[in-house]
């Protein structure tokens, strides 16, 4: 068995999950809603439009909640900019060849911290425009900025998934157990395993 | 059943040769308020408690039980005010913003005669359609369901006349057949507001001033609901589709970053 260091605490991956749960059901229920004729079996699997409604709007609720943890737990990291962090968005990451290795990244990677960013600032936008179509009579600038905000995350979330599944094999784990083996961190994170001296 | 959610299209349609409107002529208007009456019992809406403003107009604005409100303007002249009337309430438009946004199938559709009507059991009470209107029309009962003048749909489709206009003792208020309104406003020298506007409106005034006098709105449809409508709906599904896409290109090209043991072994060993 390979050396395991510890990346996330289980606070948070609660956290995460939160977001990840209650982030799902408010992009499908808002997709149920956008495309009513298209897919409106979306709000089906929710127990029918009436109940998708009261699911969006509470959920709505507990998906603030887990931005708020979500802040406090990983802006100050995704603010951290270095030239490792410019290098790596030079070349995207390496993402586009097979050969190519991206400069030594600290606990998140340049592309982690960008997508970050636009989760928190785009979940800004989604609670507050969503609170005022809540729980006021909304302008249509506010259910105009929902939406805008809500394709942001329709991008975002299966890029996301597919970035921490298929793409990085072995990434899953770490919102799931939260260990890694050494060997992957030092190749993926090779900074941060530095500054930790967990080498 | 129409579908909302979805741009509507009346053009092409049968509703356009059957479409039903009502011709509102302020000039003719004494400030009764039977309409509002007459709009009262056949809808069986209970009043409003209000207080005394120091003016006439009662309630001050529409409420999910005044669908049909008398507005009193008052424009000072060189000598004494001109007293305006101005019926306030849906005006059925032909290219309706609040349909077209309404995310509950059903819950806001298009009768046979145009008249734009909700079903309150299919309504989810998310206001989008306040958010779409131009004019400020719906309004939100005590449910949380949409609530607004129907155009008497139920009195209309069995060949009655609007409660509204049947009250109205001065021909202020008149209903039938939108293309006759026009031609009649038109012989007799107004001008007709909400004629070609919205693909016209089910509800239209015959004015001899303007109609910002009569603090009438230019009847737009509203650019940020065209924006939803046209460009912000399909991107989301291009965006997730084109995610979705790229992800398995990326896959199946170039491939997932490995980093197991066998990766580093392959490098000599680290």
């Amino acid at each position: 068995m390979a050396k395991m260091i510890q990346k996330t605490t289980a606070f948070e991956r609660f956290v995460h999950l939160l977001m990840a749960i209650s982030g799902l059901t408010l992009l499908l229920t808002g997709f149920g809603f956008l495309y009513q004729k298209e897919l409106g079996w979306l709000n089906t699997i929710f127990g029918g439009i009436h109940l998708a409604k009261e699911i969006h709007n509470w959920g709505g609720i507990v998906f603030i909640i887990s931005l708020v943890f979500s802040l406090g737990t990983w802006l100050p990291e995704c603010l951290k900019w270095s030239a490792e962090d410019s290098k790596w968005l030079g070349m995207l990451g390496g993402y586009l060849s097979r050969d190519s290795e991206p400069p030594p990244q600290g606990k998140i990677n340049a592309g982690q911290k960008l997508a970050g960013l636009a989760i928190f600032g785009g979940g800004v936008l989604l609670a507050v425009s969503g609170l005022i179509m809540w729980l006021t009579t909304p302008t249509a600038g506010w259910v105009l900025l929902h939406t805008i905000a809500f394709l942001l995350y329709a991008v975002l979330v299966p890029l996301h998934i597919y970035m921490a599944t298929a793409a990085n094999p072995g990434t899953f784990r770490i919102m799931t157990r939260g260990d890694i083996p050494l060997y992957w961190a030092k190749k993926k994170h090779a900074k941060w395993v530095r500054e930790i001296g967990a080498e | 059943m129409p579908e909302a959610n979805v741009k509507e299209k009346m053009s092409g349609t049968d509703v356009v040769k059957r479409r039903k409107g009502l011709m509102v002529t302020p000039d003719l208007c004494i400030a009764c308020r039977g309409c509002q009456t007459a709009c009262k019992q056949w809808n069986k809406l209970p009043g409003d408690t209000t207080t005394n403003s120091g003016v006439y107009e009662n309630p001050p604005n529409l409420t999910s039980n005044l669908y049909n409100q008398i507005h009193f303007i008052e424009k000072p002249r060189d000598v004494g005010i001109d007293w305006l009337f101005v019926r306030r309430a849906c005006m059925h438009c032909g290219e309706a913003g609040c349909i077209d946004i309404c995310p509950a199938p059903g819950a806001l559709f298009r009768t046979k005669e145009g008249a734009v009507v909700f079903d309150k059991e299919k309504c989810i009470g998310c206001k989008l359609c306040v958010s779409a209107c131009p004019f400020d029309v719906p309004r939100y009962d005590e449910n949380d369901k949409i609530s607004k003048c129907t155009l008497c749909a139920d009195r209309i489709s069995n060949g009655l006349t609007t409660a509204c206009s049947k009250g109205c003792p001065t021909g202020a208020i008149t209903f039938g057949s939108r293309d006759e309104l026009i031609s009649r406003a038109r012989k007799a020298g107004f001008t007709v507001y909400g004629e070609k506007d919205l693909e016209g409106l089910g509800v239209m005034f015959a004015l001899k001033a303007d109609p910002g006098a009569y603090n009438l709105p230019k009847p737009e449809y509203k650019a940020s609901i065209a924006l939803w409508d046209s460009l912000i709906r399909p991107l989301s599904v291009i965006g997730l589709g084109a995610v979705a896409a790229g992800a398995l290109l990326h896959y199946l090209t170039v491939g997932p970053k490995d980093a197991g043991p066998d990766d580093a072994s392959k490098k000599g060993g680290e």
